[in-house]
């Protein structure tokens, strides 16, 4: 999973449009797979920094709490029902969202979008 | 180069005592099939339907925007006042529209919020209509978000709103046409969609109600995609169990705009269901 992470990190640096997004999200997000955790620090729509949990001192504004093979649901080109969104997810009992669930919503696409981004390298792919 | 098919014109009509300039747009000739949109967005979602020469053949397909929306301006004195949509209010215009238009009992095609008013015109005004398809339709769906993050100074609120209707989506939806069909919401005009939530989450006056409708009088079909997450597939199922004699779709690689975000797979659904309506004007004793 941290490699994952490692690649959303990396491709993110190269999407501008993405840049633009995010340009005024500057936050620490928890993405927590099957207990493993992990914190995206973002700075101006780029992973600044990408920290391994766990951690009870690092401080963050929202956390997505899944399972691993959710995500790797969600990362298929087209994902079964449920599995194609994170709010589906959660509808469906496989995620949570929990912290500052406004703030999320403000920056819904830039999230959205990055945290789909191996999606498109699967697109691109295949 | 290309022109389509589609015309469009303005209906001024009064609802609820005020004035209302309304766009509609129509293409066709035939069985009068009036097409709502759904909440946040406008009669643009219609488009494809609009442009099929098939079923416009035999269907005069006209689709409006809702006042606030789209290309229908808000009724003078906006500015002060607070947009929030109510039933009585939104089948008032619905039958505006069908007198204005001078509508012979038209089938009624509502999605999402203009499902949830089909099926209240169906309790309350079947008189007015032929039959009825409730597409991605249910008798109420409370919101587990607050519809204020809306509308507020620090966020613009048709950004997210698109953020968040895109989790209803298929993902199969052809690319381009996800992106038109959230664009929509992205130029909604500021508190529209929040005004339009407050009916469709808030209002549960259709609860209990579902039983009135004589689907002998005017048939009604549901049709709902398996990727709709706002109305899904069991809300719809639900809400279908309470209408005695209507029938239900499904469609599994659509979401909760199907005929703006997927409209090569809408279609067919949608032809099933203007075959289960009245060919022509029906006779009522």
């Amino acid at each position: 999973m941290i490699e994952r992470m490692k690649r959303i990190q990396a491709d993110l640096d190269h999407l501008p449009h993405l840049h633009r997004l995010g340009a005024l999200f500057s936050e620490t997000v928890q993405i927590k797979v099957d207990g493993q955790e992990f914190y995206l620090v973002f700075e101006k729509g780029r992973i600044a920094q990408l920290l391994e949990g766990p951690s009870k001192k690092t401080p963050y504004r929202f956390s997505f709490v899944t399972d691993g093979a959710a995500l790797e649901e969600f990362w298929t080109a087209t994902p079964k029902p449920g599995f194609h969104d994170i709010f589906a997810m959660v509808k469906i009992g496989r995620a949570e969202i929990m912290g500052d669930i406004l703030l999320l919503v403000k920056n819904l696409r830039f999230f959205k979008e990055v945290l789909a981004l191996p999606r498109a390298q699967r697109e691109v792919a295949e | 180069m290309s022109v389509e098919q589609i015309t469009g014109r303005y209906l001024t009509v009064d609802v609820a005592g005020r004035t209302q300039r309304i766009y509609f747009e129509e293409a066709g000739q035939g069985r009068p099939v009036l097409c709502l949109h759904t909440a946040g967005s406008d009669t643009r979602q219609w488009r494809h339907i609009l442009n099929d020469r098939e079923i416009t053949a035999e269907n005069r397909i006209i689709a409006f925007d809702m006042p606030w929306h789209g290309k229908s301006l808000p009724p003078e004195g906006f500015l002060t006042e607070e947009y929030l949509l109510t039933t009585e209010t939104y089948m008032e215009t619905v039958l505006a529209v069908v007198r204005g238009l001078g509508l012979d009992r038209p089938v009624l095609a509502g999605v999402s919020m203009g499902g949830r008013i089909a099926l209240q015109l169906a309790v309350h005004h079947p008189e007015a209509f032929s039959g009825f398809l409730a597409i991605e339709a249910s008798d109420f769906q409370p919101a587990w978000y607050s519809i204020d993050w809306f509308h507020r100074p620090d966020a613009h609120g048709g950004e997210m709103g698109a953020a968040l209707v895109s989790t209803n989506i298929s993902p199969y939806a052809p690319a381009a046409e996800r992106a038109n069909t959230l664009w929509m919401f992205m130029q909604s005009g500021p508190g529209v969609f929040r005004g339009d939530l407050s009916f469709y989450t808030q209002d549960e006056s259709l609860v209990g109600q579902l039983h009135r409708i004589d689907t002998a009088r005017t048939p009604v079909h549901f049709i709902v995609g398996a990727y709709d997450f706002t109305c899904t597939p069991e809300d719809a199922q639900r809400t279908a169990d309470q209408v005695v004699g209507s029938t239900l779709s499904i469609m599994e690689e659509v979401g909760h705009f199907p005929m703006s975000e997927h409209p090569k797979a809408f279609r067919p659904f949608f032809v099933d269901g203007l075959a289960q309506m009245p060919k022509a004007r029906a006779v009522v004793s």
